[in-house]
């Protein structure tokens, strides 16, 4: 991986609610293509950091550059950068008014003025990847947890993202559902999608990612292939951390 | 987050039945067939002089309906300017949009009535009719704004969120998802609104426009008969806002019912 040129590079970055700090001096770099899993007890800023990276967060000090592009700076375009940066939240947040389909179709046709038939095309194939044509015509309101986060990461891919953030995909979803998301992302691991992952999925983390970030009180503890992270950890805090979740 | 408050919420427009009420008697049925009943009952055994009044009030009710939809026309959107005021973080529109609430909700719509249409009148030369609802629409515009503020905030951000995310700018996540989906709370209240205010237009009969109530007092002052007069004006506001509340019930019905599963 071409090392001197990460598609996101985190530098410095400092993040205030009030006098509260979120974030305390992070760096943090990612190439293209690879699998970063984020882990930390809860309010360590996993969320504040990921939402940082397609400033649904603006930082209060340093610099967050994404494929080549200061996303704070006043000359970027912030709803292009993020239509290049998908992301997965929690709670799915699919569009309740939309069908699947629709859910799909909604940003490519009014963003990118792609035909009608063939945004539906393609959404039909992210559908087909995610394994909910079925259910194309539903609304969100009748699917599972699981079902709604698999069309929520279909949504997201329907603009041909860069990188996909997740922020703990499958914390709001029944045991039953996990894997069948975890499925889902594995598989666009492997097709080389970039990724920033905030999971307590230690399997996952084990097999898909290429670092594990852990972070503790706003910092970033420790950065680690997962092999040693996880059996080795150089941190006592990770240790700990590790001791209680494992 | 879902505000745990309980709201308790008395319209003053007409009570808004509930479809899923199917006993055979509801308080709709019994208003509705009983007005209905009495007007029949007035216009054949007291044909004299209940056909000449109910004759006379017709071009009064069209006036009644134009002004009541102009009115309302404009509130919603005086509505939905003040309400995204009110949300906006813009310092500038969010206090004028608060400003605009608290004047118009401060002053009693008869007394505004009279201040727009003569204030009007002083700057162009309006038809009375378009002066009745420009007052009209500007006053229910600043209570609209308020049911366009809860619905928006009724939305959960993480809609908003999710369209930033995709790449849409905040007016667009407004645009394509946030209002579509707050127009179904709004819905009901906005429904109530516009029962109030056909109600309230009856005021503009005293700003020289030929509504049901004016048409009704021209009738009386010739005929002398302002009993008979001011029942048949009654019954025809009852038809008229009876009709409304249950068109509004049936529309809302069918707007929930994809909520459901
Ligand atoms: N909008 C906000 N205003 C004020 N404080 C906030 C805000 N968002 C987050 N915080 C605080 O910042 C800290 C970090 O929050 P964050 O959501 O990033 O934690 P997290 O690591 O994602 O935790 P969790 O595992 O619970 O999701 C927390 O203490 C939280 O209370
Ligand atoms: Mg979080």
């Amino acid at each position: 991986m071409n090392a001197d040129n990460p598609i996101i590079s985190i530098q410095n970055v400092h993040k205030f609610f009030g006098t509260f700090k979120a974030l305390d001096d992070v760096s943090l770099t990612v190439d293209a293509g690879q699998k970063v899993v984020v882990i930390g007890p809860s309010g360590s800023g996993k969320s504040t950091l990921l939402r940082t990276i397609n400033r649904l967060e603006t930082i209060s000090s340093g610099t967050i550059v994404v494929d080549g592009q200061d996303i704070n700076a006043p000359s970027s375009d912030i709803n292009l950068i993020r239509a290049e940066v998908g992301m997965v939240f929690q709670s799915f947040n699919l569009f309740r008014h939309k069908s699947v389909l629709d859910n799909l179709t909604l940003a490519p046709i009014k963003l990118k003025k792609e035909p009608r038939l063939e945004a539906e095309r393609r959404a039909m194939e992210l559908l087909e990847k995610v394994g909910m044509v079925d259910k194309a015509e539903s609304y969100p309101v009748q699917l599972s947890g699981g079902q709604q986060q698999r069309v929520a990461i279909a949504r997201a891919l329907a603009m041909n993202p860069k990188i996909m953030l997740f922020d703990e995909p499958t914390s709001a979803l029944d045991p039953e559902m996990i894997g069948e998301v975890l499925d889902v992302m594995v598989t666009l691991a492997r097709e080389g999608m970039t990724m920033v992952v905030v999971t307590h999925e230690m399997g996952f983390a084990r097999e898909v990612a290429d670092s594990v970030v852990f972070m503790d009180e706003g910092k970033i503890v420790e950065i680690a292939p997962p092999n040693r992270f996880f059996d080795h950890p150089a941190h006592t805090r990770t240790q700990r951390f590790l001791e209680q979740i494992l | 987050m879902i505000d745990k408050r309980i709201v308790i919420d008395v319209g003053d427009g007409a009570a808004i039945p509930d479809p899923r009420d199917k006993g055979l008697f509801t308080a709709w049925r019994i208003s509705f067939f009983g007005t209905l009943g009495i007007i029949a009952y007035l216009l054949i055994f007291k044909t004299d002089p209940y056909l000449d009044i109910i004759k006379f009030l017709p071009d009064g009710i069209v006036v009644t309906f134009k002004v009541t939809f102009a009115s309302i026309g404009l509130a919603l959107v005086l509505g939905l300017i003040a309400g995204l005021g009110r949300i906006s973080k813009n310092t500038f529109f969010n206090l004028a949009a608060s400003t605009y609430i608290e004047v118009v909700r401060g002053i009693p719509l008869l007394v505004q009535l009279f201040y727009i249409y003569f204030a009007l009148g002083h700057l162009v030369r309006v038809p009375d009719m378009v002066a009745a609802i420009i007052a009209m629409g500007f006053c229910y515009g600043a209570y609209m704004g308020e049911v366009f503020r809860a619905g928006i905030l009724s939305i959960d951000d993480g809609q908003t969120e999710a369209s930033l995310s995709l790449g849409f700018n905040r007016s667009q996540a407004m645009r394509y998802v946030v209002l579509p989906q707050a127009w179904r709370t709004i819905l009901p209240p906005v429904g109530n609104e516009f029962i109030a205010l056909l109600k309230d237009t009856s005021l503009v009969s005293i700003l020289a426009v030929s509504d049901i109530l004016r048409r009704g007092r021209e009738f009386a002052s010739e005929s002398f008969l302002y009993f008979e007069t001011y029942t048949m004006i009654a019954l025809v506001y009852l038809v008229i806002t009876l009709i409304l509340s249950k068109i509004l019930s049936n529309v809302e019905h069918r707007l929930n019912h994809y909520e459901r599963r």
